[in-house]
């Protein structure tokens, strides 16, 4: 099902969107504080509105790039989670009706390809992600090196 | 009329009305001479049928009655109460507690059993033995401090008021992000030099630490509230192993923080089910040793300045230190070489190790080697400390020590490579600087001497995967922290000394990641992670 609205967004490079009703605010970047133990897409934690609140990579947990200052933070509504998905950019925020076409995502992570009048995007499943990530959490605990 | 919004309070109501029955029963059977404690007892059960009535929950309705008419069969002197109607009753509370459960999920209420009322309409105590007849009667008891709280009736105080507690953690939300920014203005302070800004900044803290004891004590709840799930457990753990087993709570009225005290049911019940499965001997086996035959456990509660004090005691057979470090030695935890470094104290918290148990057989219940290390680790979360003491043939007392808050904590905070991090000062025994010449290697381990112990060093670079400090210096700062049972020093980049640091949890996805406790502002806007030892370790 197509959102009402959207959140378009370049990440590495490629077009992707959000639904926008999953995303409480575009920041500026700001400073994080590094944390030991995490994979390094985890580039460390920001303080938005007094929620302690990890910044990803996002161009780079998705295996699309290098780890670069980010351009833009998307911070995910903070009932779903405290994170922060560090981007490109944000391009535009189009309506669910505007899309012309829809095609399943074949990549994990990936809800639909839709076709926009900015071009393809693909449009990520937040649930999905935070279940990545998480579980990329319990992989890499930190432990003691032998 | 649609009753949906009475629901949270009804179950909260409820649940009130099914601890205070459950701990009646419990009192009473031990002192069945009381008969305030039955009819507050028959109340209670009426009450909660009374409200299950008004909801229209039909099923506890008709649970709640049928104890309601057993209660009043007692009551009126037509059955003495004795362990088959505390049985009954009990059985009862629990099929209530599980209804509860279902109306709270929004799921379709459980059945009881079919004949669950029958039972209790046609119970009758079974004949009472032989060599009971020929005793005489048993003078009246004095009330027992069970029975005379049983007296007390749960009702509804007139100078109370009943706050949800999602409003509480708003309130301690509130003041922590108070507490951070008086932290960000005394910096601002000290940055401009200006000693009146200084003095006004330490007062409001002074007031911001009144208000943060204030709001702490309206978290608190007595550790009452969890006492009855004790009393059910030891009572029928006894029951399974035939041992008799006086159980005795002090200190029910002490405060403890609700977040602490729901996290300390599951290792207190671990402890005393210890005490009695394996602490405590049989019967004969006491009368031989020249003991009373029924074994004693406590359970004592106290408040020590801003710390709780909790004990569980049994005079029951001890445990002895060096059966403890051959076991460990047989399981490959020790060397025999470390074995020799041990002390008592350090040989009896080698029970905490994972793995580690000296049960001589496994039951249904311990002995599965599983448990104190899952114990120490729920304890340290808490941050607090446990401590075991022990006298072979005279009795065990395990001692849990912990912070009155866990919200807002004094933790010290480190440095490790570029990451900083924060552990709470009631994990750590001291801070040493260390020098090199004082480090001596045992086997492929480093270890420093700290009053006469021998105590191994682990870098926390390391253990967090950063890379290691080097000390151009020679000297090593460290803090000495204790690790499954034993004193640990924890060599970092540098002590950065303590700060009061609100602490507030993660959520999605940190909040699934080990070894850290959540994560905390200092007063210059920077953010540390508090680190969770007992995980890490």
């Amino acid at each position: 099902m197509i959102p009402e609205r959207l959140l378009i967004f370049s990440a590495a490079g490629e077009e992707f969107a959000l639904n926008l009703q999953e995303v409480c605010e575009v920041m500026e970047p700001q400073p994080s504080y590094p944390f030991a133990g995490a994979p390094p897409h985890y580039l460390g934690l920001i303080n938005f509105h007094g929620n302690l609140t990890a910044l990803v990579d996002l161009g780079m947990y998705l295996g699309k790039g290098g780890r670069g200052a980010p351009g833009k933070l998307l911070v995910l509504d903070t009932k779903l989670a405290h994170l922060a998905l560090g981007v490109d950019g944000v391009s535009s925020i189009v309506s669910g009706e505007t899309v012309t076409g829809e095609a399943p995502g074949e990549e994990p992570l990936i809800e639909a390809r839709l076709e926009t009048a900015a071009g393809t995007v693909r449009l990520l499943e937040v649930e999905a992600l935070l279940r990545g990530l998480e579980e990329g959490l319990r992989e890499a605990p930190p432990r003691p090196q032998p | 009329m649609d009753m949906t919004q009475y629901k949270a309070l009804f179950l909260s109501e409820s649940r009130e009305y099914l601890r205070a029955i459950s701990e009646q029963v419990v009192a009473l059977e031990q002192s069945p001479s009381e008969p305030g404690a039955v009819d507050t007892l028959f109340r209670g059960a009426h009450s909660l049928k009374g409200m299950a009535a008004s909801m229209e929950y039909g099923e506890v309705v008709v649970v709640a009655h049928s104890m309601e008419d057993l209660m009043a069969r007692v009551r009126d002197g037509g059955l003495k109460f004795e362990a088959g109607v505390a049985d009954l009753l009990l059985e009862g509370v629990d099929l209530i507690d599980a209804m509860l459960n279902d109306v709270e999920a929004d799921r379709p209420v459980t059945p009881p059993p079919g004949d669950y009322a029958q039972r209790l309409a046609g119970y009758t105590p079974p004949p009472p033995r032989k060599k009971a007849e020929k005793a005489p009667p048993p003078p009246a008891a004095p009330a027992s401090p069970e029975a005379e709280k049983a007296k007390e009736a749960p009702a509804l105080d007139a100078g109370t008021v009943r706050v949800k507690t999602e409003l509480l953690d708003h309130l301690i939300n509130l003041t922590g992000e108070l507490v951070t920014n008086k932290n960000r203005l005394l910096n601002v302070a000290r940055e401009a030099g200006s000693q009146p800004l200084n003095d006004a900044v330490s007062e409001t803290g002074k007031l911001l630490r009144a208000l943060h004891d204030e709001v702490m004590k309206v978290r608190l709840m007595p550790f009452e509230a969890i006492c009855d799930r004790f009393q059910r457990s030891v009572r029928s753990l006894a029951k399974k192993s035939g041992k008799e087993i006086q159980f005795e709570i002090t200190g029910r009225d002490i405060g403890l923080d609700r977040g602490t005290l729901e996290q300390l049911v599951d290792p207190l019940n671990h402890i005393l089910r210890n005490a009695v499965d394996h602490g405590m001997e049989e019967s004969a086996e006491r009368a031989a040793a020249g003991k009373p035959e029924k074994g004693v456990v406590r359970l004592c509660v106290s408040r020590d300045r801003d710390r709780i004090v909790i004990s569980v005691s049994d005079d029951g057979r001890g445990m002895e230190p060096q059966r403890m470090i051959d076991a460990a030695i047989r399981k490959g935890v020790l060397t025999p070489e470390e074995g020799e470094f041990l002390s008592p104290r350090q040989a009896l918290m080698l029970s905490c190790i994972p793995g580690f148990s000296t049960a001589r057989e496994v039951t249904d219940v311990s002995g599965r080697g599983v448990g104190m290390d899952a114990v120490n680790a729920a304890i340290q979360k808490l941050g607090g400390t446990l401590e075991i003491e022990s006298e072979p043939g005279v009795g065990s007392t395990f001692t849990l020590k912990l912070p009155m808050t866990i919200a807002i904590i004094h933790a010290l905070v480190v440095q490790c490579g570029a990451v900083k991090g924060a552990v709470p000062v009631t994990a750590v025994l001291r801070t040493v600087e260390l020098s090199r010449r004082q480090i001596e290697t045992v086997g492929k381990r480093q270890m420093f001497q700290l009053d006469g112990e021998t105590v191994p060093l682990l870098s926390l670079n390391r253990v967090l995967g950063l890379p290691l400090g080097r000390f151009p210096n020679g000297i090593l700062p460290l803090f000495v922290t204790e690790a499954k049972g034993r004193r640990v020093g924890i060599v970092v980049d540098r002590l950065l000394g303590q700060h009061e640091l609100f602490v507030k949890p993660f959520g999605r996805p940190l909040s699934r990641m080990a070894g850290l406790a959540g994560g905390a502002t200092l007063g210059d806007g920077e953010i540390v992670t508090i680190l969770d030892l007992a995980d890490l370790l």
